[in-house]
């Protein structure tokens, strides 16, 4: 009798039960399905990478993020400044996909989860940038997993700000005719400079998204058609290309070279390339040159002087030899009149997390 | 009723017991899609690239001499097409006269802006 | 006695299950309510993509330049105007690392003081065929000033330098 009773109450007990159960997973996948969070993240991540430069940041710190040590860094952001979103800086972007797709990228997975994705469940994203070139190419930059399905994801549209470049050309044709040529070569020391004034680089009426700025851009100086600078020689020995920063605003304090070694295999601080050759010179090539001197100095060695807008950086060309090889002579003032800026490239940012 | 059997109550406390772990399941469940819902709603709602348009704009009149007729326009077209009262001033500050100060106020009934800034 | 004890395990059991089914049948109505809030999202990937396009439309590529968005708003409705912004805005939200994003689509207006001094919007770009008016639809506007009238605008825009408000409508076909 009683346990008649007790089997019809536990078995409605427990049909409902089974049915209550069967509801729940139900209501789970629903949520699963829709990846809420993972928009929410992708979104929050997006906004970090186009409109924050990251942190540490100019002006507040020495040197920006993509140049100090990783356990520096805090934040990684690719905008060029606070008050340019969705303009991103070219250094930022080739340090955050640094070797990205390959053996041993810069970035590991767990730094791309501490520096821009932030949050305590370990995501997996993937970040994608294509950049459209003027000539109707795309470059591609990648980072991360293949997609799964159900990702959230977000897309931006940016422009990328490249460096811009100082070209001094000789004319072949007619030599004397060339910029910073001279018939009377000084003895025994040729000497060309290539000035860097901060005061006018750093102007405040013009917009970051356009400014120069060597401590975060790389300088770009290249001398073509060397022919037309020599002095009826086959090449002209460069001796050597020397870095000095002086403050015109404190007479006292002399010009300081830039303290780093002079090795030819710091292609992080700069490259010195010569006629075209594949090999990079250090800055005491003592080298003939015939045709070209390219010369990049990158931001990680001008960050390593405290420049500011009072400061002035003199890339000097040395060229050692009597009779003078070359009639190459002057200042070239690498300012926003001879340096050639690269136009702002359209790209879209892509961020999926899962 | 003076000899109730109270046996079987624990059946109604199993049943109770999984109810109270519902409520908890769905407590979760409606935080995590609020996550989702108060993210996109307060980009959706947080008028940001409006506002910076705005403010772009309000620059480009400085850098176009400050044409009364284009403040006309900003303000009138704000109110008309983006329910947005908007209001603004700017002035060439005494010590620098290509620095103008910009007193911006924005309100479209949810969000509020005001910002004063050099330009 | 016994009788009355006889129906207690049904009972409670019945209470138990009741119980239970009403917590879950007020769970799942409640969580189904919130998720019509996910809509949100779509929307506002679209805006975010809009207004960036836009954004990045106005954006000279070169220092002191005119950008791309002033110069289709300044040929009006005519060659160079409306419709080629039009084209350019769709083929910058289209792209995208694979694929182009092909289901995206738009239309172009533009709002200016008239000289009565009210609000007039026109369409800039020719109207989309398969617009019905009914898509879930995503408004992104940009700001531009002009120095004079646009080419092949209605009579009553003002000739005088003016700001006029770009309005993009952007939806998923």
């Amino acid at each position: 009798m009683l346990s008649l009773d007790f089997l019809a109450g536990f078995t409605i007990f427990m049909l409902a039960l089974i049915m209550v159960v069967s509801m729940v997973p139900g209501l789970l996948a629903g949520l699963q399905s829709s990846g809420i969070d993972y928009d929410a993240v992708a979104y929050r991540t997006g906004v970090i990478l186009v409109e924050d430069p990251g942190w540490p940041a100019y002006p507040q710190f020495e040197q920006p993020w993509e140049l100090v040590d990783k356990d520096k860094i805090q934040r990684m952001g690719l905008a060029v400044s606070k008050d340019t979103p969705n303009v991103l800086l070219s250094t930022k972007v080739e340090r955050f996909f640094q070797n990205s797709t390959k053996e041993n990228p810069f970035f590991t997975p767990e730094d791309y989860r501490k520096f821009v994705i932030f949050g305590d469940i370990p995501y997996s994203y993937n970040f994608s940038l294509n950049i459209s070139h003027p000539d109707g190419t795309y470059g591609l930059k990648q980072a991360g997993d293949p997609l799964p399905p159900g990702y959230g994801y977000i897309r931006r549209v940016v422009k990328i700000k490249e460096p811009g470049v100082a070209v001094i050309v000789g004319n072949t044709t007619s030599p004397s005719e060339s910029p910073y040529w001279t018939s009377s070569p000084t003895m025994p020391t040729q000497n060309f400079t290539v000035r860097l004034n901060f005061s006018q680089l750093l102007n405040q009426s013009i917009n970051t998204a356009y400014r120069i700025d060597p401590r975060t851009e790389p300088v770009n100086v290249t001398i073509t058609n060397f022919e037309a600078y020599l002095n009826d020689t086959s090449g002209a020995t460069l001796k050597s290309v020397t870095f000095r920063k002086w403050d015109p605003t404190r007479p006292g304090i002399g010009p300081a070279p830039i303290p780093f070694s002079y090795g030819k295999d710091d292609t992080d601080y700069y490259t010195l390339c010569i006629d075209g050759k594949p090999e990079f010179y250090s800055p005491e090539p003592n080298a003939q040159v015939s045709s070209n001197i390219s010369l990049v100095l990158k931001p990680a060695a001008t960050s390593l002087f405290p420049l500011d807008q009072n400061s002035i950086l003199d890339i000097k060309f040395n060229f050692d030899h009597d009779p003078p090889e070359t009639n190459i002579t002057g200042t070239h003032l690498y300012d926003y009149v001879n340096v050639t800026r690269t136009d702002l490239k359209t790209a879209v940012l892509e961020v999926a997390i899962w | 009723m003076a000899c109730m059997n109270e046996d079987g109550q624990w059946i109604v406390l199993m049943g109770l017991l999984v109810a109270v772990a519902l409520f908890f399941l769905a407590l979760i469940i409606n935080q995590s899609a609020l996550v989702g819902q108060t993210t996109a709603e307060g980009v959706l709602e947080f008028p940001k690239n409006d506002i910076r348009d705005l403010r772009s704009a309000v620059f480009d009149y400085i850098d176009a001499s400050c044409d009364s007729g284009v403040k006309e326009d900003i303000v009138a077209i704000s109110l008309e097409r983006k329910n947005a009262v908007v209001s603004f001033t700017a002035d060439v500050t005494p010590w620098d006269n290509n620095l103008y100060m910009v007193d911006l106020h924005y309100n479209n009934g949810v969000t509020v802006y005001n910002e004063t800034v050099y330009y | 006695m016994v009788n009355n004890a006889g129906q207690l395990y049904t009972m409670e059991g019945v209470a138990a299950g009741l119980i239970m089914l009403l917590t879950a049948y007020i769970v799942v109505s409640t969580t189904s309510i919130y998720t019509t809030g996910d809509t949100h999202i779509p929307d506002m990937q679209l805006e975010q993509l809009g207004s960036d396009v836009l954004a990045m439309m106005d954006t000279p590529d070169i220092d002191g330049g005119t950008s791309e968005l002033v110069g289709f708003v300044k040929k009006g409705t005519g060659i160079g105007g409306g419709n080629d912004l039009q084209d350019e805005f769709l083929a910058n939200c289209k792209m995208r690392s694979g694929d182009p994003d092909d289901n995206l689509r738009a239309q172009v207006y533009l709002s200016y003081r008239t000289l009565g001094g009210s609000v007039n919007t026109t369409l800039l770009s020719s109207p989309d065929p398969w617009f019905t008016g009914r898509e879930n639809t995503v408004r992104v506007t940009r700001w531009v000033q002009l120095s004079q009238q646009p080419g092949d605008m209605p009579g009553d825009m003002r000739t005088d330098p003016q700001a006029v408000l770009v309005e993009v409508l952007l939806w998923r076909a």
